[in-house]
């Protein structure tokens, strides 16, 4: 489970000082699709960035599984966001010079003992790129490439995976193709899925949505058991 | 309508924005320039100041207005032809400057030391500059009675203070005071030990100087203002035939000659780190407009031609280049006040330090020249780029294939075109630092074929790693598969990274091998029974004595040699006078100076080459060694006139013989019957092999016994030659070490150019849960790896160079191990220094901070 508590996040620029979160509270359980949506700017990247441990949120708390990442020293972010969470970038962000199965094993090396070449040679034949695993990113095609990505952040079976944008970059088969492989996981292995994004029709298919507008949140949609949306609350956490 | 082109003003002001986006980079590129520039500008600023203190000092360099020497005591006939110069010209001034070789000792401790002994008048010497010594006195008081004044390395070799006495001959003196600096200094050549000077009026009481002393005698002049010194040096000239006459104004030509030649060479070996950082800026370059795609991309599609982007990148390298030329100005001016303590002893003159203007103009021009010259082929590339990449980043690739291999070098056919240039315009370059066309030829032509070998040799190592990593790479450990395929990050210039690197590593291993092959070489390879103990100035009445000294000398491996060495004059050759034979560039000195030695049989280790020896001691024939008499045109049977004193000898070539350079007979080439020779003063030179451990009980023994002759030890000398070469290789060393310093600096503007990519990869490994620590063990065999590889290219190319050279002086190759190994790990532990430097700041990115800025 994921909790989020009165997060602010700003940059100084210069004197004068950004506030880019202004106090966001949630709470995402275990298992849950989350979409966040809203426009350019809203700070959407910038709170799944803190959900995911890459930022240090300006005051607030965000506790993960119980633990609190907000103020965790560096090695110890590291091993949370290695072991607990996935990451999709919309750039797809590979390691150039490592080949396509290299940068599926990553994770793997860098967080989990034995060897997982086999897990990795498998997630790669799902994404269907079995023919493509000793190929460079730069000889891939941007679905390949988002799909290698995909395969990476599954490796080491992480309880969270979140994606920022992953289907911006892609056409719209390729797009499909890359959300079915999340929705599959978030299915089959109940894994928490949070992702940003642009398309309503992506966000249609979340469990619930949420709506960032100039760093709060000013809709949180739940799902219902009769397929109705439920608005939580309209403002009450941002 | 015509074109309106994108002015100047707005091309610079575009080119400077676009530098200021990447400072990082830029930095590195600017300080590749400057590597070359200071080498350059510190050399050549040096060289320029040491020549002008030659000039504004000659006068106090040669402590008169004329000098003439002799290795001889000058005849009383030539005293009064002196004298006579003299009084034509009142206010005239002359006094004569013994310089010898002796031994000196500090009673009681009976241990004598090889000096190099000056003895002056101090009423008269120096008539220019002053000697400094410690306390501050005068040379008159200092050398007032029986005094001396000695080198700081006297007092220190000989465990000595100011106030002891030394014994030199048959006499002691009481040493006055250290001698700090002395006007004329460079005068007295190298010199074989610590430098003593006394009165010459005490040097009589010493014994030193017996008759027939080969001692160098120095005649000092000082002419009123209004004499004409052209007139008074023929005057000497004619009063002393053999004597090496100079006047003030042509400084020393020797020293002026060997100055020129060592800058030569110097500024060719700073040459070598400039092409390597131009190449670096080229690189850098390329690797730029790689990034700056979409920019230009976007300035073709609003019209904007390539002769306008052109012009942006043009500006932009000449302020690169110019930057980095005033930077390696300032460095070079650093370089120069740091070379005296770099030439150590090497240099007999202190050096009046100033801003040398034509060396910084030199350094400037160089250096932008070379880095325009280098930058032109990757600056063409922008004809190249396409305006569709603004629509699309990826246009059809080339079709592979032989036929499409040429079409693009055809398609490049001007930067092929330039190439050329810039090879030509080096040797150019390297003509004028030389100032020769061949060296400057020779230099292009190698350094290019060199480049081209290292650069191919580079790149096929690093295809070979790739090759081996492809086979292996997933056995090996994450952080170390990963290291290792950094090295083929696009946009790194790996190869040229490995072949500056190399070259500055192949330059420094190469002199460090070559000094240790040739001092190995002389050490260990003498024959057992060569002389490694010389005998010097012993007289005629001494012989007997030493002969029976060494008959009971403990230890000898060899018997005593001695020569006796007689000075003595040729009139003619064949007939013909010297003057007669002046056009033949005979070595007029030699002849009229000439060492006689006579002997009744030929001496040990000669052989006879022609003719045969004499039986009849008295017989008017003479032996001339056979490399003297084919340089002299002398034959069995030619006819020679010699003066020996005051006699003239009509005599004939009887026997020409080959010296085996083992004896001390070969420093003579004239051997004559004895009964010719021998009731003439005559000195004696020895030789003898004495085991090792028994020669300082051997010195002191003949010290005692004979204070007057000089011992020289083959070990002594052995040293100073090492402590020469050691200071001539540190010199060539200091200056290679620049090449590295381009080579590193490469390597630093390499990584910062990829500074983005570098970030990007690290926070993407973050974000994978990769900790600090291995990110670090990452990087870290990136750049060590790079670093052993330009190790092993350039440690191959130096033993290969040195095996080479050796094979040229048939001197044997010895692998050496530890210097091999000591500069794999230098040069990786470098390369590892220099790249965490250039990443500075990569490791505490926060992810989200790069992640953003996409």
């Amino acid at each position: 489970m994921i909790e989020v508590r009165n997060v602010m996040k700003w940059i100084q620029n210069g004197s004068r000082r950004v506030e880019i979160l202004k106090g966001i509270s949630l709470t995402i359980p275990a298992g849950q699709f989350v979409a966040i949506v809203g426009a350019s700017g809203s700070g959407k990247s910038t709170l799944l960035g803190l959900l995911a441990g890459l930022d240090t949120p300006s005051s607030g708390e965000i506790w993960l599984d119980g633990t609190p990442i907000h103020n965790l020293a560096e090695t110890q972010l590291a091993a949370v966001r290695g072991r607990k969470i996935g990451f999709v970038f919309q750039s797809y962000q590979l390691i150039q010079t490592l080949t396509a199965l290299e940068n599926v094993l990553l994770p793997f090396e860098l967080n989990a003992s034995g060897r997982g070449i086999d897990q990795a040679r498998s997630l790669l034949g799902q994404v269907g790129l079995a023919e493509r695993m000793e190929h460079y990113p730069v000889q891939l095609s941007g679905g390949e490439q988002q799909r290698v990505a995909l395969a990476r952040a599954f490796v080491v079976d992480p309880p969270i995976v979140m994606a920022d944008e992953p289907t911006g970059n892609l056409d719209s088969s390729n797009g499909q193709l890359v959300l079915d492989l999340l929705l599959r996981r978030n299915r089959d292995e109940r894994t928490t899925l949070v992702l940003v994004t642009h398309d309503a029709e992506v966000a249609s298919r979340a469990d619930r949505k949420i709506v960032l507008k100039d760093g709060k949140i000013v809709e949180d949609t739940l799902p219902t058991a009769s397929g109705e949306e439920k608005h939580e609350s309209e403002v009450a956490h941002g | 309508m015509a074109r309106r082109a994108l002015s100047w003003s707005r091309a610079a002001a575009i080119g400077w924005r676009d530098l200021k986006s990447a400072p990082g980079k830029f930095a590195f590129v600017v300080l590749s320039v400057a590597v070359g520039v200071a080498a350059l500008v510190g050399v050549r600023g040096f060289s320029e100041s040491f020549r002008h203190t030659l000039t504004n000092e000659a006068q106090s360099l040669m402590a008169g207005d004329l000098s003439a020497r002799i290795f001889r005591q000058p005849s009383a006939e030539e005293e009064k032809k002196l004298a006579g110069v003299e009084e034509k010209i009142p206010g005239t001034q002359s006094t004569w400057v013994v310089e010898t070789i002796s031994m000196a000792s500090v009673p009681p401790d009976p241990v004598p030391l090889l000096v190099t002994l000056k003895a002056v008048d101090p009423a008269q010497y120096p008539y220019y500059g002053e000697a400094q010594l410690e306390p501050n006195m005068t040379l008159q008081q200092a050398l007032s009675g029986d005094s001396a004044v000695v080198a700081d390395e006297f007092l220190v070799r000989l465990s000595a203070h100011v106030g002891d006495n030394l014994r030199l001959g048959g006499k002691n003196f009481r040493i006055a005071a250290v001698l700090k600096q002395e006007p004329d200094r460079m005068s007295a050549g190298a010199g074989m030990g610590p430098r003593v000077m006394i009165s010459r009026a005490a040097l009589g009481a010493t014994g030193l100087l017996a008759p027939g002393s080969r001692a160098s005698q120095r005649l000092l002049m000082k002419l009123p203002a209004k004499a004409d010194q052209a007139a008074v040096r023929k005057q000497v000239e004619a009063a002393l035939p053999d004597a090496q006459v100079m006047d003030f104004k042509e400084g020393n030509p020797a020293l002026s000659q060997g100055l020129d030649n060592a800058t030569a060479i110097l500024s060719l070996i700073c040459l070598v780190a400039m092409v390597l950082g131009a190449i670096g800026v080229a690189m850098a370059m390329h690797a730029h407009l790689e990034q700056r795609m979409d920019m230009l991309a976007i300035l073709k599609a609003v019209g904007a031609n390539s002769a306008d982007l052109l012009r942006i990148f043009l500006l932009q390298t000449l302020g690169l280049g110019f930057l980095g030329g005033l930077l390696g100005v300032t460095a070079g001016v650093g370089v120069m006040v740091a070379l005296p303590a770099v030439f150590g002893n090497l240099l007999p003159v202190h050096t009046q330090l100033g801003i040398p203007w034509r060396s910084v103009l030199a350094g400037l021009g160089t250096g932008l020249l070379t880095t325009l010259l280098f930058c032109l082929p990757p600056l063409l590339d922008v004809r190249a780029v396409r305006p569709v990449l603004v629509l699309r980043r990826l246009v059809e690739q080339a079709p592979s294939g032989i036929g499409a291999w040429f079409a693009r070098w055809w398609a490049r056919r001007l930067q092929l075109g330039i190439a050329v240039l810039v090879v030509a315009a080096l040797g150019g370059i390297a003509w004028a630092l030389s100032d020769s066309a061949k060296v400057g030829g020779w230099f292009a032509l190698l350094f290019t074929i060199a480049l081209i070998v290292l650069l191919l040799l580079s790149a096929v190592t690093l295809r070979v790693l790739r090759f081996l990593l492809n086979r292996v790479r997933l056995q090996l450990p994450s952080s170390l598969r990963h290291g290792l395929a950094n090295l083929h990050r696009p946009g790194n210039q790996s190869a040229a990274v490995l072949a500056s690197l190399g070259t500055g590593v192949m330059m420094i291993l190469a002199v460090y091998l070559m000094q240790g092959s040739l001092l190995h070489e002389i050490r260990d390879t003498a024959s057992p029974k060569l002389p490694n103990v010389f005998l010097v100035d012993v007289t005629s009445d001494e012989v007997e004595g030493i002969r029976s000294f060494f008959q009971h000398q403990p230890g000898m491996t060899a018997p005593l040699d001695l020569l006796p060495v007689v000075a003595g004059r040729f009139v003619s050759l064949n007939g013909k006078t010297l003057d007669e034979l002046k056009e033949q560039h005979f070595p007029r000195r030699m002849l009229e100076n000439a060492e006689l030695s006579f002997a009744d049989e030929i001496p040990a280790g000669d052989k006879l080459a022609q003719g045969k020896w004499w039986t009849d001691s008295n017989s008017p024939v003479m032996a001339v060694g056979e490399g003297t008499a084919r340089r002299l045109g002398l034959g069995v049977g030619s006819a020679v006139t010699l003066a020996v004193g005051e006699r003239s000898l009509n005599l004939k070539v009887g026997a020409i013989y080959k010296p085996d350079g083992e004896h001390p007979g070969a420093r003579v080439s004239f051997e004559l019957p004895s009964g010719l020779l021998k009731d003439e003063p005559a000195t004696w030179y020895g030789g003898a092999h004495v085991d090792t451990k028994q020669v300082a009980s051997m010195e002191r023994a003949l010290f005692a016994a004979y204070p007057t002759v000089t011992v020289i030890n083959f070990a002594d000398v052995l040293d100073r030659i090492e402590s020469v070469v050691d200071q001539i290789t540190f010199v060539v060393r200091f200056l290679a070490g620049f090449s590295i310093l381009a080579g590193l600096m490469i390597l630093a503007s390499s990584i910062a150019s990829a500074r983005f990519r570098r970030m990007r990869e690290a926070v993407v490994l973050k974000t994978l849960g990769a900790t600090r620590m291995r990110i670090v063990r990452t990087f870290s065999v990136e750049f060590s790896v790079l670093g052993l590889l330009a190790g092993t290219v350039g440690v191959a190319f130096a033993n290969l160079l040195t095996r080479i050279l050796l094979h040229r002086l048939e001197i044997s190759y010895h692998f050496d191990a530890a210097a091999t190994t000591i500069a794999l790990v230098g040069t990786a532990a470098l390369a590892t220094a220099t790249g965490w430097i250039a990443s500075y700041r990569i490791l505490g990115l926060r992810p989200l901070e790069v992640l953003r800025e996409e």
